[in-house]
């Protein structure tokens, strides 16, 4: 037991270390991504569509709630099921054995 | 109410004092967070919480034996607000389905939400979609909420969980 | 040699949270090791938003209440996705401290190499 729990330690740590060491590579302005606050021009045809024409489709000044809403619904339609069931399973489970009694 | 709930898991009376007056204030932010998510930051997920979280005011500050009677008197109250809110945004969404099925009808044919952009009647089914979110989130978290309470205190009570 | 310093604090948080749920043996603190590590990708991906200033622009919130001529909006894609995977963390630790009761009532220990070695 003891062996096992001192193999464990030793396979966290070099486990950490390793993933520190990726992440940080990742995220350096010169090998990862860009740096910070720069244009990555891959995705400035969609913002720029939804700032511009936001207004015009949907008739609201809050370009976000209009993104959430009307441009991406089916998400929010997912993020409101997820929700819905996570909420009652845990309700399920507070409640539940109370009529059936201890076996 | 009176002077003997503290042994019921209730706090003093300065805090019920309190929590008692800012009530209404935090359900007035929070029901104005929900309508005018269309102007301003905010939006039905956001004023579901802070409505939520007048819920959890009441729930700590007055003890459990409130948490419990009001359960039981408004136990088939909850559970269809929450479908309410759910099929209310389904029903919303399908209007339009001649077209697609996040049409945003009432916007495009200029009925009842229909104005100029920037005030408070204007666009479309966004504040329709903002109050039955608002709506689903606070009643199902109070419940979750309420539901912690009673059964903490019912197991340390010695009672049946 | 580190990240920018908008960079690092979003990844010390998953980095910690990630820690967290390896390597402790209470199933308490392995519940708040994933909350941690849920905030620190939320605000990895928004951190991903921003927009520098061009030309003499101030970068501003994307709504047009309180909009001015010389002020460029940021990203608003990144913030809608966000704004779904908050509510969805929140919902996964509901669910997962309702369980958590049910063991300690079932175990009587919320330590985890213990039930491992219980099996009901």
């Amino acid at each position: 037991m003891k062996e096992d729990r001192r193999s464990l330690k030793i396979f966290g740590i070099v486990f950490m270390t390793i993933l520190t060491l990726i992440m940080f590579l990742a995220f350096m302005p010169g090998i990862g991504v860009r740096p910070f606050g720069e244009i990555s021009y891959r995705s400035v045809p969609t913002d720029d569509y939804y700032i511009e024409h936001g207004i015009e489709d949907v008739g609201a000044y809050n370009i976000v709630t209009t993104v959430v809403f009307d441009y991406r619904g089916y998400d929010t339609l997912g993020e409101a099921t997820v929700l819905f069931t996570a909420l009652t399973g845990a309700a399920a489970l507070l409640l539940g054995g109370r009529r059936h009694g201890e076996e | 109410m009176g002077r003997n709930d503290i042994e019921k898991g209730g706090m003093s009376l300065i805090v019920r004092t309190i929590a008692s007056i800012l009530l209404p204030f935090i359900l007035t932010f929070g029901i104005y967070v929900v309508i005018h998510g269309h102007l301003t930051p905010g939006g039905g997920f956001q004023g579901g919480v802070v409505l939520a979280s007048a819920a959890l005011v009441v729930l700590v500050s007055f003890g459990y034996r409130l948490a419990e009677n009001m359960y039981k008197k408004y136990k088939t109250l909850y559970s269809p607000l929450e479908a309410l809110g759910g099929i209310l945004f389904i029903i919303a969404a399908a209007i339009g389905f001649s077209v697609a099925f996040f049409y945003n009808y009432l916007w495009t044919s200029r009925t009842l939400f229909g104005g100029t952009p920037g005030t408070l009647w204007s666009g479309g089914m966004l504040p329709i979609m903002n109050i039955a979110v608002g709506l689903k989130v606070a009643t199902g978290f109070a419940g979750v909420l309420a539901l912690f309470f009673i059964y903490t205190y019912r197991k340390s009570e010695g009672e049946k969980p | 040699m580190i990240p920018p310093l908008q960079y690092f604090i979003a990844l010390f948080l998953i980095v910690a949270g990630i820690w967290a749920i390896m390597l402790k043996k209470n199933l308490i603190k392995i519940l708040i090791g994933l909350s941690v590590a849920d905030t620190g990708v939320n605000l990895l991906l928004i951190t991903l938003a921003y927009r520098n200033a061009i030309g003499g622009a101030i970068p501003t919130a994307p709504i047009y209440t309180g909009y001015e001529k010389g002020m460029i909006m940021v990203s608003p894609l990144p913030q809608a996705l966000v704004l779904t995977a908050i509510v969805i963390g929140v919902s996964v630790l509901a669910l997962a401290l309702a369980i958590t009761l049910q063991i300690y009532r079932h175990y009587g220990t919320l330590n985890v190499e213990e039930i491992r070695r219980l099996r009901g």
